[in-house]
């Protein structure tokens, strides 16, 4: 199977690092929506453009951005 | 023929020294045979001929079977030129050493006291001279001082230092088998599927080495950063403004930062606790190499190997002590006095040097590493005779003011921590100062503290707070590794040795597995890693290599065999590669396609500027093979942007944008001109202003004529 984003080899849906940035972003919902009440689409939409937000973070945000 | 002894030394620079300090008169004849120059020196009654090798003049070759081919276990000790294609003038030394040795009776060697050094006399005594290593003695240095290589040479170690020149040996013969099987299989299971060679290599080093670097870049790609705030208060006293910070350093919810800052704004604090604090901080100690890298890397940002090639220069020139060291130690026969008298001739060292030579005794600060065969990086105390480069300058200033202030005193520092208490918020207002420089005062330009005075203020005083802000921030990835943390690193984890480390980095570089000097691994490093993972985890594992480095160590102290090694590597290799081989095909796609990526993603210029979503990319066209600058969504039909591009030469990304126009920029590179840098657009105004420039021209020329 292949990562839906890159098309390397896929662990699940994503291959190793879209994986593990997807468990960053899936992690780090709950603090910001602590700090600042935020909802997942405005979530998805902080981070794709936060400049410290990492490449493969930024693609899969991007991804599930379009409902991926 | 009148018979000589034959000293060898390391490299030319090295040589001349030698013969120079050696003969009585201190004026040796250069002689030149083939382009290889040596020295004829006179010392009493004996003749001298001092001949320097070129670095390693032997190296390790596999003694049968094809370049094509692995698992190799077969190897044996060989001339360089054998070997490699950039290596034909080896020949011509070698040569020079028979015929030199032929008429030699005595034999001495006096390459650098170290592995490599060791190794480098050995060969060319075994080999080259026709087994002298074992009737040769040693000479033992530290640096290349008229005084010391007079008494290095009238004492002399009676045989060679085996024990080194044995480690030397299984260090150059494990990483030979690790490095050749695995970057063959690496390069070869590439090749065999793609048709196109690349070379891919990895190593026992740098392996383990591309894992730190994995291991980080994995963690800033997947980095998610978190909101947080912190609070700033400007307080007013006595006409001058200061900045106080807020207790809570991060403050996790924005309501609550904006209720603080709410609840401060515009109020009068009271001083609640004034906390000052003297400590000591005691004098840095002496350099060893690792420490120098890193020190110049952080003041001049030089990388690890130009550092080490300055070093080498100067040691050379016997401006310093030998810099391969990993002592962090200055034993007291160097003699610190001399030393500091000798240095107090160059005005710019004068009062400094004058004022340790005061001190009734000089005690250095030392490090608790130890190097049996050398001391610390020192001053030899010589003054350049010479015009020293910028860098040489630097390093060489740099090694004089830390070998100074080594014998300072601790110096004193103040810090003082104001707590002002406003409606039940505290914010802390900090200052520091420098009491006593101590050593401090020799080391003064490199001394990065900066100092903060607060005015005199008492508890109880009252403060009024003129400015309450937020700062909105998020938290970091981590620091990505620079050439100069990434050899602490290697250091802290004991793989790789002084004098391999910074290469091991650069090898990094040219493999492009990495790349930019905050490094960034590249797409085919991460892949490449995820191979060796997979497949053989052992040879990245760092544990594996740092157990090696030790065994390897034993060998010296003579607690173990190199062939117990070499079978022991042998026997880990033997089984890992024949796995390799028969996952081959499966490797090689994965590298073919991170070949391939690397290649596109080196062709990359920038965003398309009409489509906004594609990227302009170096393509060549089908039919003609001609070069242009194409949109990479043309071929999924939604761009047809394109651009043309100069057939001859070599064109390749800038990375840098057009100042007229904002577009990326390509180089361009024809033999016989200098590089030029393109703007392919074709609306760009600084076309505009070179064509009404050209016609301008055109126009005042017409008008002379």
């Amino acid at each position: 199977m292949k990562c839906k984003i890159c098309n390397r080899e896929a662990i699940n849906e994503y291959c190793e690092l879209h994986e593990k940035a997807n468990k960053s972003i899936m992690d780090k919902y709950n603090t910001w929506k602590k700090a600042l009440n935020v909802s997942w689409k405005e979530y998805l939409n902080e981070i794709a453009k936060n400049p410290y937000t990492g490449s493969s973070a930024k693609e899969l945000a991007e991804h599930l951005k379009k409902g991926g | 023929m009148e018979k000589y002894t034959l000293i060898i030394t390391e490299k030319p620079s090295a040589a001349q020294r030698v013969a120079k300090a050696l003969d009585h008169k201190e004026k040796p004849k250069k002689i030149e045979e083939k382009g290889v120059p040596y020295f004829v020196a006179h010392r009493g009654e004996k003749k001298l001929v001092v001949a320097p090798a070129l670095g390693h003049l032997y190296t390790i070759v596999q003694t049968q079977g094809k370049r094509n081919y692995y698992p190799i276990f077969n190897f044996k000790w060989a001339p360089r030129y054998v070997a490699e294609r950039g290596a034909k003038q080896i020949r011509a030394w070698i040569e020079v050493f028979s015929k030199l040795a032929r008429d030699a009776d005595q034999f001495i060697g006096a390459c650098d006291y170290d592995l490599e050094g060791s190794l480098i006399g050995y060969c060319i005594l075994k080999y080259a001279c026709g087994n002298k290593e074992a009737a040769a003695k040693r000479m033992k240095f530290s640096t290349l001082m008229k005084s010391e290589l007079e008494k290095s040479y009238e004492e002399p170690l009676p045989q060679l230092d085996f024990a080194l020149i044995e480690t030397g040996k299984t260090r150059h013969e494990v990483d030979w088998l690790y490095g050749i099987n695995l970057s063959r299989a690496l390069t070869l299971a590439a090749k065999r599927w793609s048709g196109r060679y690349a070379t891919l290599s990895t190593g026992r080093v740098q392996g383990p080495t591309l894992r730190f670097l994995v291991g980080r870049e994995k963690a800033i790609r997947c980095f998610v950063p978190t909101p947080y705030w912190d609070i700033k208060a400007m307080v007013e006293i006595e006409g001058s403004r200061y900045e106080a910070e807020y207790k809570r350093k991060e403050i996790e919810k924005k309501v609550e930062a904006d209720t603080v800052v709410e609840k401060c704004r515009r109020k009068i604090g009271e001083i609640e606790k004034i906390n000052v604090k003297n400590f000591r901080q005691m004098p840095p100690i002496p350099f060893d190499l690792g420490k120098l890298q890193t020190e110049a890397y952080s003041l001049f940002r030089y990388t690890p190997r130009r550092t080490a090639g300055i070093a080498e220069r100067l040691y050379l020139n016997a401006l310093i002590s030998y810099p391969r060291t990993s002592s962090q130690k200055l034993p007291p026969i160097i003699n610190y006095r001399a030393i500091l008298k000798a240095l107090s001739k160059k005005p710019a060292y004068r009062k400094l040097a004058s004022e340790l030579l005061e001190k009734e005794a000089l005690k250095p600060r030392e490090g608790t590493k130890e190097d049996p065969a050398h001391p610390a990086v020192y001053p030899t105390g010589n003054l350049p005779t010479r015009a020293l480069s910028e860098p040489e300058k630097k390093v060489w200033d740099l090694i004089v003011r830390r070998f100074m202030a080594v014998f300072g005193e601790p110096g004193i520092k103040q810090s003082m921590r104001v707590c002002i208490k406003v409606n039940d918020h505290r914010f802390y207002l900090h200052g520091r100062q420098i009491l006593k420089e101590g050593w401090m005062h020799f080391y003064k330009p490199y001394i990065r503290a900066e100092e903060v005075l607060l005015p005199p203020l008492k508890e109880g005083e009252k403060i009024r707070l003129k400015q309450v802000t937020r700062e909105d921030k998020f938290t970091k990835p981590p620091p990505r590794y620079n050439p100069s943390s990434l050899l602490k690193k290697m250091e802290e984890e004991g793989i790789g040795t002084k004098a391999t480390r910074a290469d091991i980095i650069e090898t990094l570089y040219s493999r492009r597995y990495v790349t930019d000097e905050r490094i960034v691994v590249t797409d085919l490093g991460i892949d490449v890693f995820n191979t060796l993972q997979k497949h053989c985890p052992e040879v990245i594992s760092v544990e594996f290599t740092r157990g090696l480095e030790e065994k390897m160590e034993q060998v010296q102290s003579g607690n173990e065999k190199r062939e117990n090694i070499l079978i022991d590597a042998v026997n880990q290799l033997k089984p890992l590669l024949e796995e390799f081989k028969q996952k081959e095909e499966t490797i090689g796609q994965t590298l073919s396609n991170a070949i391939k990526r690397a290649r596109m993603q080196e062709r990359i210029i920038g965003n398309c500027p009409n489509c906004g979503t594609g990227q302009l990319t170096i393509l060549y066209s089908r039919k003609t093979r001609k070069r242009f600058i194409g949109c990479t969504n043309y071929f999924k039909g939604l761009c047809k942007t394109s651009f043309p591009l100069p057939q001859r030469g070599t064109a390749k990304p800038l990375e840098k944008n057009c100042k007229s126009c904002g577009w990326p920029l390509v180089q361009v590179r024809m033999r016989g001109r200098r590089p030029w840098r393109l703007c392919f657009n074709p609306e760009c105004p600084s076309k505009e202003e070179r064509r009404k420039r050209v016609e301008m021209q055109n126009l005042q020329q017409r008008s002379d004529k």
